[in-house]
Order: structure tokens, then sequence, then C-alpha cells
């Protein structure tokens, strides 16, 4: 998971800048990175925050943004299984898209659950410190870095990087074509609504493909 | 409400969300078994979410570019095109982050 650690740096400073940006203070920013501890959530969080947006569409949002961990946690359960629920408990916290997409195709390949879990465990424990000195780092010394790097842009490649090896069969990439025709086409909506109804639609618009599908390969 | 508590009730109850959603199938599995329209869908949760979340931060309008010779699109679509081989986090930055800024001294543009 080392990879995953150092390509999450620029993430993280992002995030600490985001923070700062919306005048979150730095007790808040280091609460929001260790309780949070999803990226996703709080670029989302932070620009709603410094948008005026009501408290019920922040946790909205970020509730819908994270119905991904729900896959995550359905695709996982199999392995922790045979754990202790306190292992459970602790191994779920560490549940991120990174440690998810890194530690999936290990578990797979191993039959060995508690060499599996103790791997999993060291590098989302590991995620976890580096996204706090990241996120702090960019909290402070955000205003130093020029804005002619384009820093922000690590954000959307870091999800890139976990969307495009997704993208190999027929009903995912209509999942995605159709989240992202939809969130574009409604950018006129009000506090990033139209990310909610894109990611449904498109959650609904995969779901059908993979059932007309299903019907096409039973004839 | 202050702005202080507005930002701690945003973080205990997203990150209270974000963990149950995290635990859920984890602790659950076993005592019962998925509906099978569950499973068929969630595997459908991350592209479809995260696409609605990335495409709005690429797809800005630039001043002085056109949507299609747009800095932030193509050197986007390099990264995918990383992404897609390597499944690399760090190669896709590493494509990716220069495209971008190759492609805004190319085109003269920023942002």
């Amino acid at each position: 998971m080392l990879p995953a650690c150092l390509g999450l740096i620029p993430f993280g400073v992002v995030c600490g800048v985001g923070a700062a940006a919306a005048g979150i203070d730095f007790v808040g920013a280091l609460g929001m990175s260790a309780i949070v501890f999803s990226g996703a959530a709080q670029i989302l969080a932070v620009q709603l925050l410094a948008d005026g947006a009501p408290v019920a569409v922040i946790v909205l949002t970020c509730f819908v943004a994270g119905l991904r961990f729900l896959m995550y946690s359905a695709a996982m359960a199999p392995y922790f299984r045979p754990l202790p629920a306190r292992w459970q408990n602790g191994l779920a916290f560490v549940l991120t898209d990174q440690a998810f997409a890194a530690s999936v195709r290990r578990f797979s390949a191993t039959h060995d659950s508690r060499a599996g879990a103790l791997h999993f465990l060291g590098g989302g424990s590991a995620l976890w410190v580096m996204w706090q000195l990241t996120n702090a780092l960019g909290f402070l010394a955000g205003n130093v870095i020029p804005a002619s790097w384009s820093l922000e842009f690590a954000v959307p490649l870091c999800f890139v990087a976990l969307v495009a090896p997704v993208l190999r069969d027929v009903p995912t990439i209509v999942a995605a074509v159709t989240a992202g025709g939809f969130v574009l086409a409604l950018a006129a909506l009000p506090m990033k609504l139209n990310l909610i109804v894109a990611g449904l639609i498109g959650i609904v618009a995969g779901t059908l493909a993979d059932l007309a599908r299903e019907r096409w390969k039973a004839r | 409400m202050e702005g202080a508590l507005i930002v701690w009730t945003v973080i205990l109850v997203v990150g209270a969300l974000n963990y149950l959603s995290r635990l859920s199938f984890i602790a659950a599995f076993g005592r019962r078994s998925m509906p099978a329209w569950l499973a068929r869908s969630l595997k459908f949760v991350p592209a479809a979410m995260l696409t609605a979340l990335i495409l709005p931060m690429i797809v800005t309008p630039v001043p002085g570019a056109t949507a299609w010779a747009n800095p932030k699109v193509l050197a986007a679509i390099a990264a995918a095109v990383v992404a897609f081989h390597t499944r690399s986090t760090l190669q896709t930055l590493a494509v990716g982050m220069p495209a971008l800024w190759l492609l805004q001294w190319i085109f003269g543009v920023h942002g």
C-alpha cells in the first residue's frame, strides 16, 4: 500500500488547503480529516460549508457520495468474516477507496484471512496517518503552493485512477457514462444536487444494462 | 447555528454515516445474505458516484480554451488511459499532472 500512500499526498494537501480556504479552524480541519477520513466527503463538505448550504444537504450529499463504501463493505465482508467482531470494527474504519483497491485482489489471492487482515489493517493505518499529516500540511502551508501548479487537479486524477480500471464491461461503462452525462447536464442545480441525482441515475442505468445483458445472454 | 457548531455537526454526522456505511456488510454478513437486486446495484455505485464526482472538476470552462481544447479534459483522458492499463494512482498522477502543465503551456491558458 506504499504507492497508495504516496499517491494520496497531493490529495491530502488539497483537502487541507480547501479547509483553510473555507475558513475552518485548524482543530476543525484536523477533526474532519481524522473522523471523516474520506477525501471525497471532505472536499464536498468543505465546499458546501463555504457556500453556506444547510447541514441536511451537506450530510445527504456526503452520504450518497459515500454509498460506494457499502459496495466495498460487501466485497470485503467474506474475507473479514472469520475474524473477531472487534477486528471487524477496526478494519471497517480504515476501509477507504485506496485500501479497498489495493487489498481486494490480494485477499482473493490468499486464503489466510488473518494475514490478509493484518496487511489491510497495517496499510489502512498507514494511510490514515499519512492522511492526517498531508491534511495538516495543506492547511498550514497551502498558501505557499503556487496556483500555477494546479495542484487541485490531483483530486480528480486520484479518482480517475480508481474509476478507469473498472470500466471493463458494458454495464459499468453505461453506469459511468450516464452519471457523467447527467452531472454535466444538471450542473445548474444548486448545492451540488446534480451529484446525487446523476449518481443515483447512473446506478439505476448500470443495473438495467446488467439485467438486459443477462436476458440477452439467456436467450 | 454558529460556525464552529455547524462544522462539528457536519464532521460528526458525516463521520458516523461514513463509518456505518463502511461497517454495514462487514458486520451484517453471515446473519443474513444480501438480496440479489442489491448486490447487482452495488456493483455500479463506485463507477457512477465517482464519475459524477470527478467530471465537474475536470470539465470546467477555461477562459481562452474551447470545450475540446481544454487542458484539464485532455490531461484527464491521458491519465485515464494510463490508469486503465496500470491501475496505479502514482503513475496516473505522474502522467496526468505533467500533461496538464504541458497543455496549459501549449494553449497558453491556465485553469
